[in-house]
């Protein structure tokens, strides 16, 4: 989780392209001519894309990659003449991020064509792929869907049943959050990563709170490690819960649908009991933790989770061994193991098609010793694959809970310990997947390059604790292509079951 | 199966909801207009065997031509007001509006002005506000039971 930055991040002070130059890197330098070469060096090295962001100043896009050892680097390469090279030939999971940049910057990827609109709806351009041939036609569902649903559009090009290609049209709920917080002190940015998303908001603060304590050279300490870890895996639970209940929906099954919103519902209860919020909201902090919970609270949220485990375990019995809703799941909705690395499917979704990658397994910011990714046995990458997947994981987040619950939680703090930087990077396993924040800061960087300026972690206003640019590139949006590309040769009425079976949000996508 | 069905009756004792036994009932058509998707998974749990605000005769509609009411969640995003102006005039008469959660009351919005076209209220009449960040399910259950029979 701390990403230990290589290469591409020097510590402040460590020469690069000025004084205040955002985390210039060196070696390769920003040179678009090896730009690609080395974002293809750090692929086959077996990285991860994990997000693309345009620098504060508008000249340097930078790409980052992460290694199953938790090791982020970010690549970067200079605007040159409003234009970077493409990189989406290398890393087709890089195709929304270099959308987002063009709609939002206007920065033009030399060989990403066409270039489609992603954010900008204003309609001059065709965000949709053309499907051509005999009896091929549309079906238009959205923004607003028949269910309680978030806002969103698909663009369905089907024969008959049979869905060919289908194009998902987000952004309706773009609320500006990053610009919204730039220039702002960071704690605002806390409250902007944290309200992008209910169902993601603790693992989205994570993120960006350990994205700022890298800037700041600090270090979770123990106890604040526990209390966050409690906290995304509470979040875990209800999410995974939830999911299940979607699922049983997505098929028409309303009793497994309303036992599983029960569960859901009751371990909301518990984040409230620890944190005074049924999601948790406000309960991360930058630096330090004041979740205060006595013997009797925690051992309160421990009971409730055993009787939740409990029923769930006999719930879900229930669930597999009732043919007509299982029957519907196997061999629908396919993104196998190579074609979740080439869409950077991440998260339950690219665990169920058998890669074991899980931004658990290596962070050291948080409580998660040994921690090992599980896969199904039958790790198909369908929809029962996804299905099983949550309850593999509900159970090892059960035990992990049950751990951690083992005594009072007090607040905690992070501490100095590390060089500060101009960039920091979070990584965090959401319900949903690998969500990485990436926040530059703003201003001329503090004199004492001893590191031994006096941090303030409580919303100091000086430029030292300012934003200049932020991203917050979440699970879900990492995982939307790859509800389209599984979508494709099946049928429509699976889409809704596909679609549960992903269960991703808009809002944290939208922003 | 039974089990699933036995445990449902036995979940929702204890709870403050009044009994089921009355008349009238509410179609509602939701409209995330832009929300942080807290309102809606608090929105979703009212159908839980908790509320289950379909014994009161509360239904979740699929089109706003079969709805009383316009549930509408969030901030309202500039792309988002024409969906929900169109909403709302396809709806017959009478029809009400709930403005529900924090954002749809433009209370704390977070966002870009240049974004956002809401609150609900510059934009439909508003006939029933609930605050909360979000509102929990019960509040939202005892908020639309107010409107059954109005
Ligand atoms: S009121 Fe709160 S929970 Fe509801 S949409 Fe707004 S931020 Fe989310």
């Amino acid at each position: 989780m701390t990403a230990n930055v290589v290469g591409m991040l020097r510590p402040r002070g460590a020469g690069g392209r000025g004084p205040d130059g955002p985390g210039a890197p060196r070696g390769g330098g920003e040179d678009p001519r090896s730009y690609r070469d080395r974002v293809e060096a750090a692929l086959a090295a077996g990285r991860r894309f994990a997000g693309l962001h345009v620098g504060a100043g508008g000249d340097v896009v930078r790409t980052l990659l992460v290694a199953p050892d938790g090791t982020a680097e970010l690549i970067g390469t200079s605007v040159d003449d409003g234009a970077v090279p493409s990189i989406v030939d290398l890393v087709p999971a890089a195709t929304w991020d270099e959308r987002e940049a063009w709609d939002r910057f206007g920065i033009a990827f030399d060989g990403h064509h066409p270039l489609r609109p992603l954010l900008d709806h204003s309609g001059s351009v065709s965000w949709t792929v053309p499907v051509l041939g005999a009896d091929v036609y549309q079906v238009a569902v959205g923004p607003i869907h028949a269910g309680v649903i978030e806002s969103g559009h698909f663009r369905f090009h089907l024969v008959g049943d049979r869905i060919l290609q289908v194009d998902a049209r987000l952004f309706y709920k773009h609320r500006g959050l990053e610009p919204a917080a730039e220039n702002e002190p960071f704690d605002v940015g806390l409250a902007h990563a944290g309200r992008a998303c209910a169902a993601c908001t603790v693992s989205n603060s994570v993120a960006y709170a350990t994205a700022w304590e890298q800037i700041l050279g600090l270090v979770p300490t123990p106890g604040l490690a526990r209390a966050r870890t409690v906290l995304l895996e509470l979040e875990r639970v209800w999410s995974h819960l939830n999911d299940i209940a979607a699922i049983c929906a997505g098929v028409g099954l309303a009793a497994g649908n309303a036992r599983f919103a029960d569960l859901t519902d009751r371990a909301r209860r518990l984040n409230a009991l620890l944190s005074g919020h049924r999601f948790a909201f406000g309960s991360v902090r930058i630096g330090r933790s004041e979740i205060e919970a006595d013997t009797e609270t925690v051992d309160g949220i421990r009971d409730g989770l055993i009787r939740i485990q409990e029923e769930f375990t006999r719930s879900w019995r229930e669930l597999v061994f009732n043919p007509s809703f299982t029957d519907r799941m196997p061999g629908v909705g396919v993104v196998d193991a190579a074609q979740a690395v080439l869409l950077g499917t991440t998260g339950p979704a690219a665990r169920a098609a058998g890669l074991a990658e899980d931004v658990r397994a290596a962070s050291p910011g948080l409580s998660y010793p040994g921690f090992e990714a599980v896969v199904p046995t039958r790790a198909d990458g369908d929809v029962r694959a996804r299905f099983e997947q949550r309850s593999l994981e509900l159970e090892q987040s059960f035990g992990l809970l049950l751990g951690l619950l083992d005594g009072p939680l007090e607040s905690a703090l992070a501490e100095p310990g590390a060089p500060s930087r101009q960039i920091g990077i979070g990584l965090v396993e959401s319900p949903r997947g690998r969500t990485s924040c990436v926040v530059e800061r703003a201003g001329a960087r503090a004199a004492g390059s001893d590191g031994s300026r006096e941090r303030s972690r409580d919303g100091s206003r000086d430029d030292e604790h300012r934003i200049a640019r932020w991203r917050l590139r979440t699970g879900s949006y990492a995982n939307w292509p790859s509800v389209a590309f599984a979508a494709a040769g099946n049928l429509l009425p699976d889409f809704p079951l596909i679609n549960k079976s992903f269960e991703l949000c808009y809002s944290c996508v939208d922003r | 199966m039974f089990t699933l069905l036995r445990d449902l009756r036995r979940i929702r004792r204890g709870l403050d909801l009044p009994g089921p036994a009355r008349g009238g009932s509410l179609a509602v058509r939701h409209v995330d207009a832009g929300s942080c998707n807290g309102c809606e998974h608090e929105l979703t749990l009212t159908s839980a065997p908790a509320y289950d605000l379909q014994r009161f005769g509360i239904g979740v509609v699929a089109s706003p031509r079969h709805a009383d009411v316009l549930f509408v969640t969030g901030a309202v995003t500039n792309r988002m007001r024409e969906p929900l102006l169109t909403a709302y005039a396809a709806m017959p008469e009478p029809r009400r509006v709930a403005a529900v959660g924090d954002c749809a009351l433009g209370c704390g919005v977070l966002g870009s002005a240049s974004e956002l076209a809401g609150p609900v209220e510059d934009l439909l009449p508003v006939d029933l506000r609930l605050p909360g960040c979000p509102p929990d399910p019960a509040a939202i259950a005892a908020a639309l039971l107010t409107l059954i029979g109005q």
